[in-house]
């Protein structure tokens, strides 16, 4: 095992790792959830099932939909993808194309894959899917200043906005993880990432109640592979916040800090562990709490502003000291 | 940033938990919670104290830990749940409605007034051997937020809450500036409390003989 892995295969197996995790880790959630409720619950493995066969169904789009409607998941998806090349997903040090963006540029990627399955929403005339993408876009500007004040308070840490730096500094000791901002600004994150993969406060995951609907609504129109590139689409944006959580935020341990085979290979199985222990707190938060009304968004989402104000705040005065 | 250091990490998380907790007891519509989130931030000042008494070696500490947590935890807040039960039922009723403002909106101003408390208690420069200056300037935030939530809330129990807490914002800031107080000080903080605690037993008993509700907007009338 102490083979040297080439740091190109490296870059391309943070992407591939995620790729290929991200359906298992919500047939995960899905399991657990439903275990907490008594039922037996779809295998793990549904996901992966799911997207075969809507791999190999036929593809219709509305009448009038432009080119568009049918290039918007490829784009979103193409999006995703790039995420896992700027965060650490399986090692400790940049790699090369780490630093073609940071946390901002992670932000307006994944902006930019909403936004494509938003204006596709539109494309298709429906008033469901209309309805849930502007419903998503409404309530992303809510959070997204919570999100810049998670930011400001990893500016603030560490000097730069890059995600393997503010991962060092959680490192390096354990003063730097008890400090109130940085445990304010997790916990504003975590917040906003239970909203963004549509857990709380209002949503239901599984998307059949068209009342609390936000983002399964987006892909009403969608058949075929594009529907199933849609579902991953998700999949992996949950699997990339998840990461961000673990690797950035809350336990950046056990990534890889050489270029050994075993360590990488250690590297894929902590992070595939870690996005499994995050899924699990999810499924028990998403059971034990009983949903909002949809414009009770507002109060969770104060809840949260006031978390990363309260970071930044403990920011001055000395750095937290 | 240099790390502050695990004593001091501690003792300001401890102080933005209290924090967050004052935020908790603006936003909770119903009184028996608003009880327990008090009785919450209380049990965090006992814990506080105990850790700055073990890091400073200063025994009096446990012995002020020890008397305010049995006050504050477990007589002050047994006694207002009794005050505040309703004569018929023995369910504590809802003060969802005493709002003047929607709850986000509340938030938002008391998040105001929390950075007005931080930054004025900030910028007074007290440094302490004993404990973090963040944790003073908290506490300065603490005293605003709960005058916010005796603004913004019309009833008598979040009256009541918002003054006790204010006392848990206070002994906070105590706590941080001298801790090395002698106990007999911090006893007496503590009965002023007790002090409170009846008058504010006496005022809510005559409001609900009065009008047979919690909420305190009918006191804007001249005559009853």
């Amino acid at each position: 095992m102490n083979v040297a892995v080439p740091i190109p295969l490296i870059q391309l197996l943070q992407v591939l790792t995620v790729a290929l995790a991200a359906p298992g880790l919500t047939g995960l959630i899905a399991k657990v959830e439903a275990r907490l409720q008594g039922r037996r619950g779809p295998r793990v493995l549904q996901p992966y099932y799911d997207l075969a066969k809507l791999v190999r169904k036929e593809a219709l789009a509305p009448e009038g939909a432009s080119w568009f409607f049918l290039a918007a998941p490829l784009v979103a998806v193409a999006a995703y993808l790039t995420i896992p090349l700027l965060i650490p997903v399986l090692t400790t040090y940049g790699l090369p194309l780490g630093y073609m963006g940071d946390i901002l540029g992670g932000g307006f990627l994944l902006s930019l894959a909403s936004f494509a399955v938003a204006v596709a929403a539109l494309e298709s005339g429906s008033p469901y899917a209309q309805l849930g993408s502007s419903r998503a876009k409404t309530f992303s500007a809510i959070t997204e200043p919570v999100v810049l004040f998670v930011v400001f308070t990893v500016a603030l840490l560490t000097g730069t906005d890059l995600p393997y730096h503010l991962a060092a500094t959680v490192r390096s000791s354990a003063g730097q993880v008890i400090r109130p901002a940085h445990l304010l600004a997790s916990a504003a994150l975590f917040m906003v990432i239970l909203h963004e993969t549509g857990r709380i406060p209002v949503e239901t995951h599984t998307g059949t109640s068209e009342f609390g609907m936000i983002e399964e609504a987006r892909s009403f129109e969608h058949s075929g592979p594009y529907l199933a590139l849609l579902k991953w689409g998700s999949e992996l944006k949950q699997f990339i916040l998840f990461t961000i959580l673990a690797d950035v935020f809350l336990v950046p341990w056990g990534l890889a800090s050489t270029q050994r085979l075993g360590d990488v290979v250690l590297a894929i199985a902590a992070l595939l562990a870690k996005a499994a222990a995050v899924g699990c707190v999810v499924a028990v938060i998403d059971d034990s709490f009983a949903k909002l009304r949809l414009f009770k968004i507002t109060e969770y989402a104060s809840a949260a502003f006031l978390l990363a104000v309260l970071g930044v705040f403990t920011l001055y005065l000395g750095g937290g000291s | 940033m240099s790390s502050p250091g695990v004593y001091d990490g501690a003792a300001n998380v401890i102080a933005a938990l209290m924090l967050l907790l004052e935020f908790g007891m603006l936003r909770q519509a119903l009184v028996r919670d608003q009880v327990r989130l008090y009785a919450a931030q209380s049990a965090l000042i006992s814990v506080l104290a105990i850790v700055i008494a073990a890091d400073r070696n200063l025994p009096d500490l446990y012995a002020l830990a020890a008397l305010s947590g049995t006050l504050k935890v477990v007589v002050v807040p047994l006694l207002l749940r009794r005050l505040l039960r309703s004569p018929s039922g023995d369910e504590t009723p809802g003060v969802a409605g005493s709002y003047t403002m929607s709850p986000a909106s509340a938030v938002l101003a008391a998040i105001g007034l929390a950075a007005f408390g931080f930054f004025s208690f900030g910028s007074l420069g007290i440094h302490s051997p004993q404990a973090p200056a963040t944790a003073l300037a908290i506490a300065g935030a603490m005293v605003f937020v709960a005058f916010g939530l005796m603004i913004v809330r019309r009833d008598v129990a979040s009256q009541a809450i918002g003054f006790f807490s204010l006392e848990n914002a206070i002994s906070l800031a105590s706590l941080v500036v001298a801790a090395g107080l002698p106990l007999l000080l911090e006893t007496a903080f503590l009965f002023d409390l007790l002090l409170a605690v009846v008058v504010f037993a006496m005022l809510i008993r005559a409001h609900r003989a009065r009008s047979e509700s919690l909420s305190t907007a009918d006191l804007t009338k001249l005559r009853g």
